[in-house]
């Protein structure tokens, strides 16, 4: 065929991670900063505290060979006292002071802060492409309210359940988005009737939620509740890190594997179908994906404000919007962010600590206000 | 991969088709029956909310019919999957949106959509079915620019790029033309000229330049508030009193010697008086 013969071809040999011609050096330099970013974090987390220690001993604690020679003792510290003990662990009474602090107390608190990094930063990307909105956050679709109200309930009229904690503000999140999304079918949703339906059930949440806080006789209680819907690190345990790791394990391999749906989705919900996608099947998938995400980073570590919103932003302004490069970059930029600001939360204000969701409201009011002044078509995606 | 297309088994039309936005309102599509002619273009006319965007959303299965059912091959097309349907036919919409640093190479890789499964890379055929889509349409330049960064012209010939590199026998094109001037209306029409002559695609197109229809059309089709009105080869259709139906105007109609096709010089619009109700 004539026509064939025109073709240019080069293109067939690229096919790379990211199309030829965005080059993959920014990612690389994203990854690399950003990793440089965990570490140095992580190693002030490790370090610091009251239990002062210098970044040798952090560091020796954190290889210490009482562990690493002696696998279920590692199994004893990850399970926890009771299933250690039905295991048939051995014990660890014998471990040096620092070396029980740093691994207890201070690197699950790292830990956590990873893998809630990388969930806000995955549950913000997603909703971003599912909404169609630059500015969707992962509590949009009504993680936030389901949550706050399970928190205020439970602080309140049902301190017995206290345990539970993470659990039940999973929970709340979960249903939630169930109300949300319900809200918002009629014989299919829209991006447009997502975010209202979100806004909706987190109004009506917010005033009940509001109630409560204003009848309860206990202002411990009320204390108690705010440091949650602030979101913080402080507290973290093993527990929190296991917790979280089967969820984000799921949305970064449902996201990654779905980066080219996630692009499909961004050319609008009639060419999406017009090219074979079964839209609302996808769009559910996704969001509830999500949402789980967010879900489970509340559950651990409260209701941390801008990380989902500025990580994607930030990357998406480095890489571009496909989603394989964004998604990457936000695998690493996510725990950056959030390391960086619990590190900073700590330091701040030492030997007194920040909930760490102060300090990421803080970072987002900052960058938004750079990138608004900065980008004339700020807004568009 | 784009190739001649056997037309054995191939139809499309909808019978009876009734299509309704809102219950409260009267229906958009009335009724109606369409039968487009395999390996032809077929041009769809009438004025503005006549019901052509319409019609080529419910033969492209985008809305479903309130009565009436489409055949797509052989086949009830509501009984069809969105990507059954994706594989055979492609349809490029009025207006369309995109992110504003997609670049042109990377939405025309999106065009391939159908052809991949969950964790398909993309084979030598996909890289194969995108070069030639973007050498087609004459966008193999433009592969590096971002979307947001070229003309309405050059953007409809990368949607095009988009809609070929799926590789459909269908196209429907709704308006291509509209917002390019006269040589980029000529490149859009040639290569739907092409595509159909060369290789073997049905094409419908909707439209509002009656010339252009009649130039490049085998088949027009002529909606008027929902109903279709006629449907012929050009010289059935354009007729004078067909347009005074169908567009209030007057007007006058020869064939150009040169092009041998039919040209329409519109006249006077009929004053809205004397013409018909609603
Ligand atoms: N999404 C919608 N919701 C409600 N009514 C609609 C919708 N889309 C179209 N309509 C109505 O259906 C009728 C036909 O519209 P349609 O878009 O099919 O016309 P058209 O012939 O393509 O017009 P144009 O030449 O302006 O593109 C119009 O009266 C319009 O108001
Ligand atoms: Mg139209």
């Amino acid at each position: 065929m004539p026509i064939m013969q025109g073709a240019d071809l080069h293109g067939m040999q690229s096919g790379g991670l990211l199309s030829a011609h965005r080059s993959p050096w920014r990612l690389t330099a994203l990854i690399a900063v950003s990793l440089l970013v965990v570490c140095a974090g992580g190693m002030v987390q490790l370090g610091a505290g009251s239990y002062d220690m210098s970044w040798r001993q952090a560091w020796e604690a954190l290889v210490d060979p009482h562990l690493w020679e002696h696998p279920s003792r590692i199994l004893r510290l990850l399970v926890g006292e009771g299933m250690a003990d039905r295991l048939g662990c051995e014990r660890c009474d014998t471990l040096p002071t620092s070396t029980l602090i740093v691994w207890t107390v201070r690197m699950p608190r790292v830990l956590v802060a990873i893998l809630v990094g990388i969930n806000l930063a995955y549950s913000g990307s997603i909703l971003q492409a599912v909404t169609r909105n630059e500015m969707a956050d992962p509590y949009l679709l009504g993680v936030s309210s389901g949550s706050g109200l399970a928190i205020a309930v439970v602080f309140m009229f049902l301190p017995g359940l206290g345990v539970h904690l993470p659990l039940l503000a999973m929970v709340g999140g979960l249903t939630a988005f169930a109300v949300v999304y319900a809200i918002a079918w009629s014989r299919g949703t829209s991006p447009v009737r997502l975010v209202l339906a979100g806004v909706i059930v987190g109004a009506i949440a917010r005033s009940v939620e509001t109630a409560m806080h204003y009848l309860a006789q206990d202002s411990s209680a009320l204390r108690d509740a705010t440091a949650w819907t602030s979101g913080s690190l402080i507290g973290a345990r093993w527990e929190h890190v296991l917790m979280v790791l089967p969820w984000t394990s799921v949305s970064v391999i449902v996201a990654l594997c779905g980066a080219r749906y996630l692009d499909i989705l961004l050319l609008g919900d009639a060419t999406a179908k017009s090219l074979g996608m079964s839209i609302e099947r996808v769009r559910f998938l996704l969001a509830a994906t999500a949402v789980l995400s967010a879900a489970s980073a509340v559950a651990a570590a409260g209701m941390i404000g801008f990380v989902g919103l500025i990580v994607p932003h930030m990357v998406r302004g480095l890489v571009g919007s496909p989603h394989r490069g964004l998604l990457l970059g936000c695998l690493v930029a996510g725990p950056a962010l959030l390391i960086g600001a619990d590190a900073a939360s700590r330091l701040i204000l030492n030997p007194l600590q920040l909930p760490v969701g102060l300090v990421t409201g803080a970072i987002g009011g900052a960058f938004f206000l750079i990138l608004m002044r900065r980008k004339r078509d700020f807004g568009r995606l | 991969m784009i190739q001649k297309r056997l037309h054995a088994n191939r139809v499309l039309g909808g019978v009876d088709l009734t299509v309704r936005y809102r219950p409260e309102r009267p229906p958009v599509l009335d009724g109606q029956t369409i039968d487009v002619p395999i390996g032809r273009v077929t041009m769809l006319i009438g004025p503005n909310g006549s019901g052509k965007s319409t019609l080529l959303k419910t033969l492209s299965r985008q809305i479903a019919a309130e009565r009436g059912v489409v055949i797509l091959d052989g086949r009830d097309i509501a009984t069809l999957s969105a990507r059954e349907v994706a594989l055979s036919l492609g349809i490029l919409f009025q207006e369309n949106q995109a992110p504003h640093d997609l670049t042109v190479e990377e939405l025309v890789c999106h065009g391939r959509y159908p052809h991949r499964r969950l964790f398909d890379p993309l084979t030598a055929e996909d890289r194969f079915a995108v070069e030639q889509a973007l050498t087609l349409c004459g966008a193999g330049p433009l592969r590096d620019r971002p979307i947001s960064q070229i003309s309405s012209g050059q953007k409809q010939l990368a949607w095009i790029a988009m809609l070929l590199a799926q590789s459909p026998h269908y196209l429907f094109l709704d308006e291509p033309t509209t917002y390019l001037d006269l040589p980029h209306q000529f490149d859009v029409m040639n290569l739907v000229r092409h595509l159909n002559r060369e290789l073997g695609c049905t094409i419908v197109i909707t439209m509002h330049d009656l010339n252009l229809a009649a130039r490049f059309g085998d088949h027009i089709v002529a909606l008027h508030q929902g109903r279709i009105v006629a449907a012929g080869a050009p010289e059935e259709v354009l007729t004078t009193a067909t347009l005074r139906t169908v567009f209030d105007i007057e007007s006058r109609l020869f064939r150009d010697e040169q092009t041998g096709s039919l040209h329409c010089v519109p006249i006077n619009r009929i004053p809205a008086a004397g013409g018909r109700p609603r």
